[in-house]
């Protein structure tokens, strides 16, 4: 029993701390398309750059996540707050009709465009219908 | 005659601010609530700070350029507009695509928002970075705090 606690790669606490920010992080609003041969993924993660943004793919898992960097004064007191944390974070889930080899990624205005193309035998090719 | 001295209570009264936003946010629609306030979520979202010597709005409105947004002040309220385009949901050859997931707010949007009192407009500045608008407004002059010296007697 304890060589199963043990063997986990984080301690219970670093494990309880991982799932607070996960909850603590806002869900950003995307939009996901599919084109004839690539699904589009659009998300809007207002405050994130080029810099504090991270996209990753574990094990057919993409996870965006994007910190909020806004460059304000000291002493300020909050009046009134729509947008409660620093962080956006979301995670998909990839069918294996993705090259993930050739994701790619742009962030412009804080708009995260990300390109999924599909492999090459996935990609929709019509199906003529015969006159019988 | 002590009931004069509440108005000079030093507390912060911000520190009850994280437990009223806690509140507001377990029971959105009970109380009597701002005329201006509109649903969690609504595009664009704002943030106001106040500092002592201005207000700052944080709008948070991603995909949005300078010009794709009209910045309005009127009597202590401001107000957002603009339009933001929609992805085109059509291939090359015009026909549909899939969609799905449409979660992004398009088309045209106003937001206004009620600002405090004592704001001078007149020297209000506006910058953008990263989809986020920052809106100072300056305090006028007589709202600001002012420390005052004592006189030696």
């Amino acid at each position: 029993m304890n060589n199963v606690v043990r063997s986990s790669n984080h301690s219970p606490l670093q494990q309880r701390g991982e799932e607070k920010r996960e909850r603590d992080a806002l869900l950003p609003a995307v939009d996901i398309i599919e084109e004839s041969s690539a699904l589009k993924l659009v998300a809007d993660m207002p405050g994130v750059t080029h810099e504090t943004l991270k996209v990753e793919l574990d094990n057919n898992v993409l996870s965006l996540e994007g910190e909020i960097a806004l460059d304000m004064p000291e002493g300020l007191s909050a009046l009134h707050a729509e947008i409660r944390g620093k962080r956006f974070a979301r995670r998909f889930n990839l069918s294996h009709e993705v090259n993930s080899d050739a994701i790619t990624a742009t962030i412009v205005n804080g708009v995260l465009t990300l390109t999924l193309p599909k492999k090459d035998n996935h990609r929709t090719r019509r199906i003529e219908v015969q006159v019988a | 005659m002590f009931d004069d001295l509440k108005r000079f209570e030093t507390g912060s009264p911000r520190q009850f601010d994280w437990f009223s936003q806690l509140l507001d946010s377990f029971f959105p629609d009970g109380n009597a609530m701002d005329i201006r306030a509109v649903p969690r979520g609504s595009f664009p979202m704002i943030n106001v700070a106040r500092s002592d010597d201005a207000v700052r709005v944080y709008v948070f409105a991603a995909g949005l350029t300078p010009s794709d947004l009209i910045i309005d002040v009127q009597d202590n309220v401001l107000t957002l507009r603009g339009k933001r385009e929609s992805l085109t949901g059509s291939n090359e050859d015009g026909s549909a695509r899939p969609v799905f997931r449409r979660e992004r707010t398009s088309g045209e949007f106003v937001r206004a928002i009620a600002l405090p009192d004592g704001l001078d407009a007149e020297r209000a500045e506006a910058r953008h970075a990263h989809g986020v608008f920052e809106i100072v407004l300056p305090k006028r002059e007589e709202l600001k705090p002012r420390r005052i010296d004592v006189q030696a007697a």
